[in-house]
């Protein structure tokens, strides 16, 4: 039977609660195109912080603000695994306390974290996940080929390269999740590296590759065409190759480029206010992106903070957000705007008031150039399966993939 | 060998899932409470046992309800994502 | 479209909204901004409003602010400093007491929300008389949901007063009572959409509050792309220059373009400190405008049982005080 691996929706997604521990604002990188411009190594929460706030979250249980089927607990960083020891400890009171209160979520729960991979492979780490096998996830990043990786995700201080350091972890860590994805991140000096990246990342045995561009504004004249072009070689790479079989990318899907119908396609493309992180400090966000560390030109939008409480009326225009009341008019009239995303962080960084509802537009051109290869992998993809006689079964067997979101 | 034998309802998925991921609770539980925290060691114990008669409790009124195909020494089990049931032998 | 230019004649000109002012220097607008504001105003076609401060201007600002058609705001019992010749129907006078004696069309009461309910029959006796009075509660934000029914009493106990005045065939003017029964649509302050604020600095404000806030810094980043303290949106010299205007229009608004309480003030300084966003009003802006739609509703439904009143309007039964609750059904 022919096969075809798609994106996987994220666990439980859209019926999940999404809580978000910021256990150190420290990370082992200095990564070029990271957006967390106040990282530091003050910053570390404590355990009484990350209990306080267990406790307020799950003394809500029946509050309509967290009133999910799930919760997915995440931990970032900075780098969340130089914070194992108070992972572990927050890991062990989160079960232990939603056993003891006989709270929903203790049928369904996750523990989840972003992680360069640089000390996976250490004990601390790896008696963690044997201990929470069953509930955890894990993405590692890596950006591709060692040449495009080490261009970003450098050391601080010595600013020398990663990869090295990062790609002996992936066999150990693929064996305990063979379908963990990756995350890649584009800024304009990596587009000539994305399809040797992406293709990269498949041999090392990861088959699910989720990209992006950076939200921020920079880019350069001439970088949509060579987007455009690097995705052109990467969908014949991939259809020629055969990779679509077994490997997804990110960049291609049947969903993105069509126009969207202002009433019935209006929903929000962000989860931020139905998330909920807390930092060091005890203070609550409606994403971390809002927190100050990942801020340049705005204040943090906090609201609220573990002994208060949250202040729902700060809430309120994250609740109410929807696609075109945020949108530009060129945004709402454009006929490939379907899977065109944003940051609502980026977009309150980048506003020129004190607002969530002005959509940041940098990556205008770079939809365009996607849409336009994404295209041009349907349409080769699609004859390609036409001229084997196999279509008829891969749109039986195909998977739906949605949009995904923050 | 595995071989899709029989469908379940999303609702009875749904049962099953939740005693699924309420045992792997239990079980990951268990490997941090100790006998001296006696109140909550008793109650996981008497829920791993509640939780284990109703897990087995709904593979039997399936079985009977759908009459799946069974082997010796075979085992079934469920995909979550299609609520399809597989005889693995 | 702008429509009104309010021009603060004084950093202690009196405040006539839910904002408290809390300047307490004076400092005069110089005379040449104020020749220049009315300029301004009368190359734009804005009809000037003066915010006048509880002492008597200089003789040289009388023939200047004469110059043009006004409309005065004014601090109740100083009149005498507004140097009226000819009483206008449209000025306002600004009290944060009750008042014995009202010289105006227009009395602005601005009064915490506890001082309104201890004393609601002082407020009552002011019902009947030939002006139409804007009760303002000063205190919006630390409204609470126990104080829903405390607010809902007090109107049906005013609703109660309100209707002997019709059936005595008056028809008294009391903003949060019977404006409702008169609006077929949303008529909000609309600050930055219909009207602007001149302070005595030379620069434009959203409304007065966005300046008393630039001197006290209580919030900023209004536009961050100026120094942090500063909210305005243009000056005498450049002009306005309103960042992201659409953000103050109730199209792009989205709880409120979908609302029906039409009286609402839809205070964007209100929005801004307490739901930090221009366009999305608070819980407690909100559930006050829903009790007052409600009551208003109330009101104009006994007076249709004494004759045939405003048949055009029609406000609906509804389940919510906070359209919040039922966003998704929009």
């Amino acid at each position: 039977m022919l096969k075809i691996k798609d994106n996987q929706d994220a666990w439980q997604s859209g019926m999940a609660k999404n809580i978000t521990f910021i256990v150190t604002k420290d990370c082992q990188l200095a990564c070029k195109y990271c957006y967390l411009v106040g990282k530091n190594v003050k910053e570390r929460m404590s355990f009484d912080v990350a209990k306080t706030f267990i406790d307020y979250v799950l003394d809500h249980e029946t509050d309509p603000d967290f009133a999910y089927e799930s919760v997915v607990w995440d931990f970032i960083g900075g780098e969340p695994f130089l914070e194992i020891g108070l992972i572990d400890k927050i890991c062990d009171y989160i079960k232990t306390e939603l056993f003891r209160r006989n709270h929903h979520w203790f049928n369904s729960y996750r523990f989840s974290f972003s992680t360069n991979g640089i000390n996976y492979h250490e004990k601390a780490v790896q008696d963690f996940i044997k201990k929470n096998r069953n509930h955890i996830s894990i993405g590692i990043t890596i950006d591709g080929t060692e040449k495009k990786h080490d261009l970003n995700r450098v050391y601080k201080i010595t600013e020398k390269g990663s990869y090295k350091d990062v790609v002996k972890n992936i066999p150990l860590w693929l064996e305990q999740f063979p379908g963990g994805g990756t995350k890649v991140t584009i800024s304009s000096a990596d587009i000539p590296y994305i399809k040797e990246s992406v293709l990269h990342l498949y041999s090392l045995g990861i088959h699910e590759v989720n990209i992006n561009v950076v939200f921020e504004d920079v880019w350069q004249e001439g970088d949509d065409l060579r987007f455009e072009e690097q995705l052109m070689q990467l969908a014949d790479s991939i259809i020629d190759g055969g990779f679509y079989q077994d490997y997804a990318c990110s960049f291609f899907s049947e969903h993105i480029g069509k126009p969207m119908d202002p009433k019935h396609d209006n929903q929000n493309w962000c989860g931020a206010g139905k998330m909920l992180s807390v930092d060091a400090a005890g203070n609550l966000y409606p994403c971390t992106r809002f927190a100050q560390y990942s801020l340049r030109d705005k204040e943090a939008w906090i609201i609220g903070n573990i002994k208060d409480g949250i202040d729902k009326n700060r809430l309120r225009p994250f609740l109410t957000l929807d696609r075109t009341t945020q949108s530009p008019q060129k945004c709402i009239e454009c006929e490939v705007a379907s899977g065109c995303a944003w940051c609502q962080g980026e977009n309150f960084d980048a506003a020129q008031t004190h607002t969530v509802f002005e959509r940041a537009t940098a990556i205008c051109k770079m939809h365009k150039a996607r849409v336009r290869a994404n295209n041009y992998y349907w349409n080769k993809l699609y004859r390609k399966l036409e001229l084997e006689d196999l279509r008829e079964q891969y749109e039986a067997n195909k998977r739906e993939v949605k949009p995904e979101i923050c | 060998m595995k071989k899709l034998v029989g469908q379940v309802t999303p609702e009875e998925k749904n049962e099953i899932q939740a005693l699924f991921e309420r045992r792997n609770g239990l079980n990951e539980l268990a490997k941090i409470l100790s006998a001296d925290n006696t109140e909550l060691y008793e109650k996981l114990v008497k829920d791993m046992g509640e939780t284990g008669t109703k897990f087995q409790g709904w593979w039997d009124r399936m079985s009977a309800k759908y009459q799946w195909e069974s082997a010796e020494n075979g085992n079934w089990e469920i995909n979550f994502e299609t609520n399809e049931i597989y005889l693995v032998v | 479209m702008l429509q009104y230019l309010v021009i603060l004649l004084d950093d202690t000109s009196v405040a006539y909204c839910h904002a408290d002012n809390p300047l307490k220097k004076r400092n005069l607008i110089p005379v040449e901004t104020l020749k220049k504001g009315i300029i301004f105003g009368m190359k734009q076609n804005l009809m000037i409003q003066y915010v006048f401060p509880d002492y008597e201007l200089p003789k040289e600002y009388v023939d200047v602010l004469e110059s043009i058609d006004n409309i005065k705001i004014y601090p109740i019992n100083h009149k005498s400093h507004v140097l009226i010749e000819e009483d206008n129907v449209s000025d306002v006078e600004v009290a944060d007491f009750i008042p014995e004696k009202v010289e105006s069309k227009n009395l602005v009461l601005r009064l915490k929300f506890s001082e309104i309910l201890a004393k609601k029959d002082e407020i009552s006796k002011l019902f009947g008389n030939d002006f139409r009075l804007n009760i303002c509660i000063t205190d919006v934000e630390k409204f609470t949901d126990k104080d829903i029914i405390k607010y809902q009493e007090l109107l049906k106990y005013w609703n109660a007063i309100l209707l002997n005045l019709y059936k005595e065939s008056k028809t008294p003017q009391i903003n949060i009572l019977t404006d409702r029964m008169l609006l077929d649509k949303m008529h909000n302050c609309d600050a930055g959409v219909n009207n602007i604020t001149l302070a005595p600095n030379g620069k434009f404000y959203l409304c007065p509050a966005f300046y008393y806030d630039e001197k006290t810094t209580v919030f900023n980043q209004l536009n961050h792309h100026k120094p942090s303290s500063d909210n305005s949106v243009g000056d005498l010299e450049n002009g306005l220059n309103i960042p992201n205007p659409e953000l103050l229009k109730l199209d792009h608004a989205p709880l409120c373009r979908n609302c029906d309480a039409y009286q609402c003030r839809r205070c964007i300084w209100l929005n801004r400190k307490l739901t930090w966003d221009n366009n999305t009003p608070s819980h407690q802006q909100c559930i006050m405008s829903h009790i007052e739609r409600n009551a208003s509703r109330d009101l104009l439904n006994k007076i249709r049982e004494i004759g045939e009143f405003m048949p055009e309007i029609d406000i609906k039964e509804i389940s919510y005080l906070d359209p919040f609750d039922v966003r998704k059904e929009f």
